[in-house]
C-alpha cells in the first residue's frame, strides 16, 4: 500500500460522499495504490451510514468508528493506527481541501521530505472569526519555535508513515504536529493548496483556540529544549532565584548591622522565600529527570529519525 | 464448575463495613440471578479478616458449586477488591452487588435486560425510602458532580451495577474510584443507563457519616475533576493559574517599587512586600508543576489511551454479499 488517506468526520453526512468521489477521481490519475481511512468521530447524524454504503462498494474504504466524539487529534490518532500505507495524507472532512493536491504532496515526499504541509494561500473563510485568529496563531508558532510555518491550521498534510506513528498525540496536538516533528528533526516543506468555501454544515472551531495554542506551544518548546539542559532548565531558574536569595540575605545583614532600630522580619522573610523557591526548583529538576528516565518516549529517539532520513537522502543524491 | 459462566456476580465483603446475614443475602441474590436464565457464578471477595463470613460461604459453596471465594491478604480498599473479583470473573457480563441488600434482588434481571443496547446499567433506587437528610446530601453531591464533571447520575452510591466485560478493558481504577466507575465509563464513551429499581426495605443508611467520609469524598471529586478536565493538558490549568498569580505579584511588586523610589516610602518594614514575593513564588511553582505535568504526559502519552475504537469496518470484496 502506498498511500493511506485518513479523514476524520464529525457530523458531515452531506460531505462524505462528494469527498469520496473527489478522492477517487484525484487518485485515479496517480499511479499509487491507496486506501481511504474514514474515522467516524462519534457522529450523531448519518455519517456512519453513508460511510458504510461507500465501504460496501469499495474495498479500499476502511471505517474506524470511535465510541463517542473525542475531537480531531484522537480521531487522527485512531486513523493512523489503522493506516497501513507508506505515506499518510490527512484532510478535513468538510470538502474545503481539494484531493487534487495529494499528487503534488506525495511527489514532495518522494523527493525526500518527511512532512508536506498544505498552505491555503487563497483562503476562503471569514476574515474576523477564522482568518485573523489563524494569522496570529501562525505568527506565534513561527516566533516561538523558529520553524517557518505559513499555515499551521491547514488540514491537508502528507507524512511519511514511520515518522508520524512514533509521535505522541494528545490534547490538540494534531495542529502542532508538523511543528513538533520539525523540532524533532524531520524535514518539512510547504506547498500551496487549493481551498474551497464551506458548502455543508458548520465549522467546529472558534476563537478560543489561540490561548490553547500559546500554552501548548510553550509546553512543547520547553519539553523539547530542556531535556539537554542541566536539571531540565529548572537548574538555571533556580540559580537566578538563588542569586536573588544571596542579595536579599546581604541586604538583611546590612540592615541588621546599620539600622538596628528597624525590624528585619520582612527582609529576612523575603530571603527565606527566595531560598525555598530556589531549592524547590532544584527538586523539580531532579523529579523531571526521574520522569524522563522512566518514560517510554525519549526525545533522543525522535532525533534518530533525522539521521536515518539524512542517510536515505544522501543516498538519493548519490543516485543522481 | 470449570466452564465459562455467562454472568459473573461479584460481592465484596469489606472488613470495615456493614454486611447482612451471609446466607440470607446469598439466597436473595440467588433468587434474583436465577430469574435472568443465564449461567452464572457468584464471586465473593473478602477484603480483610472476616473468618465468620468465610466459614459460612465455605459451607454454602459445598451445596452450590457456582460460588467462588477470593480472600485478599489484608484490607486493600474497594477498588482493589473489585479488581480482584474482575480478574477471576469468567462471564462476559459482570454485575457488582453490595454486601447488604440495597435493592430488591428481584430487579436484577431488569439491569441485565438493559445491557442489550447499553454497555453499562446502574441501579437507581427509586422511590427512595431514606430520610430527608440523606436526600439533601445526595442532591448536593450530585450537584457538585454536575458542576465539576458536566454530567451526573442520580444514585452513584448504589453499588448494583451491571456491565459488559469490555468496559473494564479500558478503565483502570485505584483507591476508592469504584464509586465513579459509571462516570469513567461515560467519559470513555460507553453507553451508561440508569434503571429504576426498588429499594430494599431494610437498606442500611445512616443520616450522617463520620467527617472523614465527607472529606475523602470531596477530595475524590476534586481529583476526578482534574483527571477528566486536564489529564492531557496540565499546563493549561497550572500554567494559567501560575501566570495569573505571578502577574498579581509582579504588579504589586512594581507598585511598591514605585512608591519606594518616587515617594520615598521605606520598604523594609512593610509586610506587604512579603505578600508580593509569596505571590511570585507561588506563580513560579505552579507553572513549574504544569511543565512537569507536560513532561509526564509527553513521555508517557503512548500508555495513556483514553479513547475506545468501537469497530473497524472494511469489506474485503467489492460487494458485501
Amino acid at each position: 500500500m502506498d498511500i493511506s488517506i485518513v479523514i476524520p468526520f464529525y457530523n458531515e453526512e452531506e460531505s462524505i460522499k462528494p469527498l469520496y468521489e473527489a478522492v477517487v477521481k484525484a487518485m485515479s490519475k496517480l499511479p499509487y495504490s491507496y486506501e481511504l481511512v474514514i474515522v467516524d468521530d462519534g457522529s450523531s447524524d448519518k455519517t456512519l451510514d453513508n460511510a458504510m454504503e461507500l465501504a460496501q462498494n469499495d474495498a479500499r474504504v476502511k471505517i474506524v468508528k470511535l465510541k463517542r466524539n473525542y475531537g480531531q487529534t484522537t480521531g487522527l490518532h485512531a486513523g493512523f493506527k489503522h493506516a497501513v500505507g507508506k505515506y499518510i495524507v490527512t484532510m478535513d472532512g468538510d470538502l474545503q481541501n481539494d484531493p487534487e493536491d495529494i499528487g503534488n504532496m506525495v511527489a514532495k515526499l518522494k523527493e525526500g521530505y518527511d512532512i508536506v504541509l498544505g498552505w491555503r494561500y487563497n483562503r476562503k473563510d471569514k476574515l474576523i472569526s477564522r482568518k485573523l485568529p489563524s494569522k496570529i496563531a501562525n505568527w506565534l508558532v513561527r516566533t516561538v519555535t523558529g520553524i517557518p510555518v505559513k499555515d499551521n491550521g491547514c488540514a491537508i498534510r502528507a507524512y511519511r508513515a514511520e515518522i508520524i506513528k512514533h509521535f505522541p498525540m494528545y490534547s490538540e496536538m494534531h495542529r502542532l504536529l508538523p511543528v513538533i516533528t520539525a523540532l524533532a528533526g524531520a524535514r518539512f516543506t510547504q506547498i500551496k493548496v487549493k481551498h474551497h468555501p464551506r458548502k455543508f454544515g458548520s465549522s467546529k472551531y472558534g476563537l478560543s483556540r489561540i490561548y490553547k495554542v500559546i500554552l501548548d506551544l510553550l509546553a512543547l518548546k520547553t519539553v523539547f529544549s530542556s531535556f539537554s539542559r542541566p536539571l531540565f532548565g529548572f537548574g538555571f531558574v533556580a540559580l537566578v532565584f538563588g542569586l536573588l536569595f544571596f542579595i536579599s540575605l546581604a541586604i538583611s545583614l546590612i540592615q541588621l548591622v546599620h539600622f538596628q532600630y528597624s525590624t528585619i522580619v520582612v527582609t529576612l522573610g523575603v530571603t527565606a522565600l527566595l531560598g525555598i523557591l530556589s531549592l524547590t526548583l532544584i527538586f523539580f529538576g531532579i523529579i523531571s529527570h526521574l520522569i524522563y528516565q522512566s518514560g517510554n518516549l525519549k526525545i533522543e529517539n525522535l532525533y534518530k529519525f533525522k539521521y536515518k532520513n539524512q542517510l536515505a537522502n544522501s543516498e538519493l543524491i548519490n543516485d543522481r | 464448575m470449570t466452564d465459562k459462566a455467562q454472568l459473573s456476580a461479584i460481592v465484596v465483603y469489606y472488613e470495615k463495613y456493614y454486611y447482612d446475614d451471609v446466607e440470607e443475602l446469598f439466597h436473595a441474590y440467588k433468587n434474583g440471578l436465577d430469574k435472568t436464565n443465564l449461567d452464572y457464578e457468584i464471586i465473593y471477595v473478602i477484603d480483610g479478616e472476616l473468618p465468620n463470613v468465610i466459614d459460612k460461604l465455605t459451607g454454602l459453596s459445598a451445596a452450590h458449586p457456582n460460588i467462588k471465594i477470593i480472600k485478599l491478604g489484608r484490607w486493600f480498599g474497594d477498588a482493589t477488591a473489585l479488581e480482584a473479583g474482575f480478574d477471576n470473573a469468567t462471564g462476559d457480563i459482570i454485575i457488582t452487588l453490595p454486601s447488604y441488600q440495597q435493592v430488591d434482588a428481584n430487579d436484577i434481571p431488569k439491569l441485565i435486560d438493559g445491557l442489550k443496547d447499553k454497555d453499562m446499567t446502574i441501579g437507581w433506587r427509586y422511590p427512595r425510602l431514606d430520610g430527608f437528610l440523606n436526600n439533601i446530601q445526595q442532591r448536593f453531591f450530585n450537584f457538585l458532580i454536575k458542576l465539576f464533571v458536566g454530567t451526573h447520575f442520580h444514585d452513584l452510591k448504589c453499588n448494583v451495577r451491571a456491565f459488559k466485560r469490555d468496559v473494564l478493558n479500558h478503565i483502570y481504577m485505584y483507591g476508592d474510584q469504584d464509586r465513579f466507575l459509571p462516570l469513567w465509563a461515560w467519559r470513555y464513551g460507553y453507553k451508561v443507563e440508569e434503571i429504576k429499581v426498588r429499594q430494599f426495605k431494610k437498606d442500611f443508611r445512616q443520616a450522617f457519616y463520620p467527617l472523614r467520609n465527607y472529606i475523602s469524598r470531596l477530595l475524590e471529586l476534586i481529583s476526578l475533576f482534574f483527571l477528566i478536565k486536564f489529564t492531557k493538558k496540565p499546563i493549561r490549568f497550572f500554567g494559567s493559574s501560575g501566570l495569573i498569580v505571578f502577574s498579581l505579584g509582579a504588579l504589586l511588586g512594581i507598585y511598591l517599587f514605585i512608591q519606594r523610589v518616587f515617594m520615598g516610602v521605606p520598604l523594609a518594614d512593610r509586610p506587604i512586600v512579603l505578600v508580593s514575593i509569596l505571590l511570585l513564588v507561588f506563580g513560579v511553582l505552579s507553572f513549574s508543576i504544569g511543565l512537569i505535568g507536560e513532561l509526564i504526559i509527553f513521555t508517557h502519552a503512548k500508555d495513556l489511551k483514553d479513547y475506545v475504537i468501537e469497530k473497524v469496518i472494511q469489506y474485503k470484496n467489492n460487494k458485501a454479499s
